[in-house]
């Protein structure tokens, strides 16, 4: 054999090594929680109940969890990240666009323990003195702001997860709008156009970009583990209202699988909420990269 | 002014107050973990074990460090190795039906939830032998880092220009050399950030960890198959604690792992500002 062949065997077999750890993932979710589906079915996740000692598991409150943090984070981020990609692509001098697009990408690459203890630690008081408590005090009529909130809940959580997202949503934002043919730009100019309005016209092109961007971003807020864990109270219960502590799916596994061991079935029942995870990701991130390629193919 | 002038300035002003509001956490983030931080750290933190919660002695984050140092290796061996050839693959053979299925499949897993990886491997490496270890922590960091180097390794050597790649293959040598001695030199810049970047990533993640390593050990390295400490994990684990003590540690090691990012950070967008020139 040549060396040729022998490189392009040793290739192959790498690369088949990637693409088994990927099914491997998947099987060794499906399989492991097959258990809890066989027993339990759908109502796996359309009960409320978290009790190991009786072995019942619905993980409701969790996957609403993670719905409420990361759509409410997406929400919040959404200007930020659309103004921040504009910011440094149209309105910053060009010799400070490079400083800014660093300090973005130095963002989106931040561990995500350092949010989670800057946000428990000073995100969640600050947020609770200056914002909850009086949201509370004088919107408590509306339901979403009735609980009386305590420093660590889904807000805070929703807050923190827009902070981390803005950085990346903001980043794919970008390369689409620098990507905008300039000779548009010019025409929308020269029908005497203000800054604004043209503005107006390429976040318009570049639309397709944007929701890429924010799907993509919310399959990352829905998958956070450790700074939602540390800051999202951890309390198994049904959300009422936005101050609620609360649970999400990737919180839930971080706190209850290390004595998961101990049951017959919370071992499948945190497997299965990391297939429901994944199956929603799946679907988000699929519709989030045929974004992509749609705006690449018309660049 | 007219009211389109006015809108204009209005809304210029209202883009570029939102930029600079979405840019306050970074910077509240770096003073606020060297604020709390620093003050901890000197050369006894960097090596010392960690403190008992309550009490008087300082300690340190030797063991964690140790752990991270450990725990990167790895995932740098393993994964990175495997992710470098696969978007080589990627990259050079993108015709062939497998390079067009793993690619799909790497795509998708660079954005799973790192904690489902934990999960995969706590099932491959620590359920059977029923230990925490630390080779089943580089294996979980292993995974999280292939497609993130196979998919920019593969953007590196796409981006060799053809003419480039006839000329090597023109001077007869064999498709190793070409393509690891020849080409590589000339992507080495993005093969150098891409393995830079999954550096940095790893040496931050902290959910593949949970049900891997174990973490509370109170020693430095006792063998691959033995639990392992890592300073992300140090900082969750005691930054959760009710003890005061361990929240300042979690402060001082988030300062230590800050400026190993900040440094990386650095190198890598030095490497891509030297390729522009």
């Amino acid at each position: 054999m040549s060396s040729g062949k022998i490189f392009y065997n040793t290739l192959t077999f790498l690369v088949f090594i990637s693409l088994f750890i990927v099914i491997a993932v998947v099987i060794s979710l499906s399989v492991t929680s097959y258990p809890i589906f066989l027993r339990d079915g759908l109502f796996f996740i359309s009960k409320s109940v978290w009790n190991p000692v009786k072995e019942e598991y619905g993980i409701l409150p969790a996957l609403l969890g993670t719905l409420i943090t990361s759509t409410l984070a997406v929400g919040l981020a959404t200007p930020l990240a659309i103004s921040l990609a504009v910011f440094s692509a149209e309105i910053v001098p060009p010799r400070f666009r490079a400083l800014i697009n660093n300090i973005s990408d130095l963002m989106a690459s931040l561990p995500s323990v350092i949010y989670g203890l800057w946000g428990l630690f000073i995100l969640a008081p600050i947020l609770n003195e200056y914002i909850m408590i009086p949201l509370h005090r004088y919107l408590g009529f509306i339901p979403l702001f009735s609980t009386k909130p305590v420093p660590t809940n889904l807000f805070t959580a929703s807050v923190l997860l827009a902070i981390m997202i803005v950085p990346f949503a903001s980043s794919i934002i970008r390369e689409a709008y620098s990507a905008i043919p300039y000779y548009l730009k010019e025409a929308a100019y020269s029908i005497g156009l203000t800054r604004w309005e043209v503005i107006k016209i390429a976040i318009g092109y570049v639309k397709s970009a944007i929701f890429a961007g924010l799907f993509l971003a919310l399959g990352r807020a829905m998958g956070e583990t450790v700074a939602v864990a540390m800051v999202v109270g951890n309390i198994f219960n049904l959300p009422k209202s936005l101050f609620d502590m609360g649970y999400t799916i990737p919180s839930l596994i971080a706190n209850q699988f290390p004595n998961a061991e101990a049951y017959n079935y919370m071992v499948p029942a945190l497997y299965g909420g990391a297939l429901m995870l994944f199956l929603i990701g799946l679907v988000i991130n699929f519709f989030g990269l045929y974004l992509i390629k749609k705006v690449m193919i018309k660049s | 002014m007219n009211k389109r002038k006015i809108i204009e300035k209005l809304m210029l002003g209202v883009i570029s107050t939102l930029a600079v509001i979405s840019a306050i956490p970074i910077f509240a983030i770096m003073f606020n973990v060297y604020a709390e931080g620093l003050k901890h750290v000197n050369l006894s933190f960097l090596i010392d074990l960690p403190p008992p919660p309550v009490g008087d002695r300082v300690g340190g984050i030797g063991p964690a460090l140790v752990g991270t140092f450990t725990l990167v290796s790895l995932a740098m061996v393993i994964g990175g190795a495997i992710g470098f050839f696969t978007g080589l693959y990627l990259s050079e053979f993108s015709h062939t039906k497998l390079s067009q299925y793993t690619q799909m499949f790497l795509q998708i897993m660079v954005e799973f939830p790192t904690i489902i990886i934990g999960l995969f491997a706590y099932t491959i490496l620590v359920a059977p032998i029923k230990r925490f270890n630390a080779l089943a922590g580089g294996f979980a960091l292993s995974i999280v880092i292939i497609p993130y180097i196979a998919l920019n390794v593969r953007e590196a050597y796409k981006s060799i220009p053809y003419t480039l790649k006839e000329a090597a293959f023109s001077l007869g040598v064999s498709a190793p050399v070409a393509y690891l001695r020849i080409l590589l030199s000339t992507a080495r810049r993005g093969v150098l950030t891409a393995l830079l970047i999954g550096m940095a990533k790893v040496a931050g993640e902290t959910a593949p960890l949970l049900f891997t390593i174990l973490g509370t050990t109170f020693t430095y390295f006792g063998g691959l198959d033995q639990p392992i400490n890592a300073i992300p994990l140090l900082i969750y684990n005691f930054a959760l604690s009710p003890y005061e003590r361990w929240h300042q540690v979690a402060w001082g090691a988030a300062a230590v792992l800050l400026t190993i990012i900040l440094l990386i950070f650095i190198v890598s967008r030095l490497i891509v500002k030297e390729v522009k020139l």
